[in-house]
């Protein structure tokens, strides 16, 4: 069965159907809740977000740039803005730094083990999601902890710098050799989006 | 490869974290900088992945229903007219937005904020015509809510149709910590809770509420002050009382 292509989806969004916007939110609406959860901590409040988000694509999808990423990507950065500006707004900050204290250990990629795939994502998107797992987990512990405290919690540099009782310069130089290795290891599916 | 001064930002900037005052300056080298330009690119793509990360969950079946209706109620506010009042809110929040630009911004983020601004007006937009549906719908009550020989210190509009209530506080200094004030129905003399709301730091706040679907029928509301997340039942006498009138 040939899917309607996401662009045109957007487009068909921009011009106004409320159907198209419902078809987006079924291929996407899951893996946003997902992020959103992950960031904000409560079923209720990454609803709103998602809610929130969709808004935001529904208001702005005629501004929506495919030189600039995929439909996925535009929806995910969305989604994350909105979280973490909700999480700032409620002054939930002290909520995200228990959360990740307590995957301390484990990180995040450990309770995706056991978790199934949701039924809306491809083959294609398990594999990928994968491959995202195995490559946090092959990051040394203090690289994954400070890039999920800055992707889930949204906390600046310095800001990770105080909650570790790190040295600053050792919070840059861990976020930035993680990122690097993670787009080594990502690279099969970096090169695939950009084709 | 950037083998320079800038470099170790370019990863927190593609996570959006940097500090507002080293965005402004990284965004204006980025403006000249090609090979930091596409670092952060790639960092980006790579951030855009790291979502793949979250534990799967799934949302309550409702949520779909509720985008779409909330997409159908924003729409109309984009086409004919709005109301001057509105406009007007929006102008200002734009001219903020610029005023809030300083000589090293580039235009592309003067221009991205300017759309955040016009996203978060139109998400206000959309809060209060919500609000004002329910306040203008023919057969809605209201009631001024006063302390005892005090002036007025909130006004409360209860829409039996929708069955929500706003309460619009105007004169009320916020809870001291670890309280809360808690709106309560009074019918058939028991109270029913409506909802727990605070006020600003300049005592004023707009709070809509439900009302529960088995509450049929009241004319007196009430406001007390109660612990953090409210009670079950008041736990001290409404210092704010109001009889509703009018609709019907």
């Amino acid at each position: 069965m040939e899917e309607t292509p996401e662009r045109v989806l957007v487009a068909a969004i921009a011009a106004g159907d409320e159907r198209a916007l419902g078809e987006l939110y079924d291929r996407h609406g899951r893996a946003a809740y997902a992020l959103a959860l992950a960031i904000v901590g409560e079923r209720a409040d990454a609803e709103e977000t998602v809610a929130d988000a969709f808004g935001q694509a529904w208001r702005t999808a005629g501004q929506f740039d495919p030189a600039r990423g995929s439909v996925a990507a535009w929806l995910v950065t969305i989604t994350r803005t909105r979280a973490l500006d909700l999480v700032r707004a409620r002054g939930r900050r002290a909520r995200v730094l228990m959360r990740a204290a307590w995957e301390n250990t484990e990180g995040l990629a450990a309770p995706l083990g056991q978790a199934s795939e949701a039924p809306d994502r491809g083959v294609e998107r398990a594999e990928a999601r994968r491959l995202v797992e195995r490559s946090l987990a092959e990051l040394p512990e203090p690289q994954r902890r400070v890039i999920e405290l800055a992707y889930f919690g949204g906390l600046t540099q310095s800001e990770i710098a105080a909650e570790l009782r790190e040295p600053l310069g050792t919070v840059k130089t861990r976020t930035r050799a993680g990122m690097e290795r993670l787009r080594r290891l990502l690279a099969p599916l970096l090169s695939r989006g950009a084709s | 490869m950037t083998d320079h001064q800038w470099s170790e930002l370019t990863a927190p900037y593609a996570l959006g974290v940097l500090d507002p005052q080293e965005r402004t300056g990284f965004e204006a080298h980025l403006a000249e900088c090609a090979a930091c330009r596409s670092e952060v690119q790639s960092f980006r793509d790579v951030a855009v992945l790291l979502a793949d990360s979250a534990p799967p969950a799934a949302p309550a079946p409702a949520l779909r229903e509720r985008i779409l209706r909330e997409a159908r109620q924003v729409r109309p506010i984009a086409s004919p007219r709005p109301p001057l009042v509105l406009w007007i809110a929006a102008a200002a929040s734009v001219a903020l937005a610029l005023l809030a630009g300083n000589a090293y911004r580039t235009e592309r983020a003067a221009r991205r904020e300017l759309e955040q601004a016009v996203a978060r007006t139109r998400d206000s937009l959309a809060a209060e015509q919500q609000l004002v549906q329910i306040l203008l719908a023919p057969d809605v009550n209201t009631a001024v809510l006063t302390a005892k020989g005090r002036p007025p210190a909130a006004r409360l509009f209860w829409n039996p149709s929708r069955r929500r209530v706003v309460i619009a506080v105007f004169d009320l200094p916020p809870a001291p910590a670890g309280r809360i004030y808690q709106l309560w129905a009074i019918a058939a003399g028991k109270p029913v809770s409506l909802g727990v709301f605070n006020t600003r730091p300049d005592g004023r706040v707009t709070a809509a509420m439900d009302v529960p679907p088995d509450l049929a029928a009241f004319q007196v509301t009430a406001v007390t002050e109660e612990p953090a997340g409210g009670s079950p039942q008041p736990t001290q006498q409404p210092f704010l009382i109001g009889k509703l009138s009018g609709g019907e």
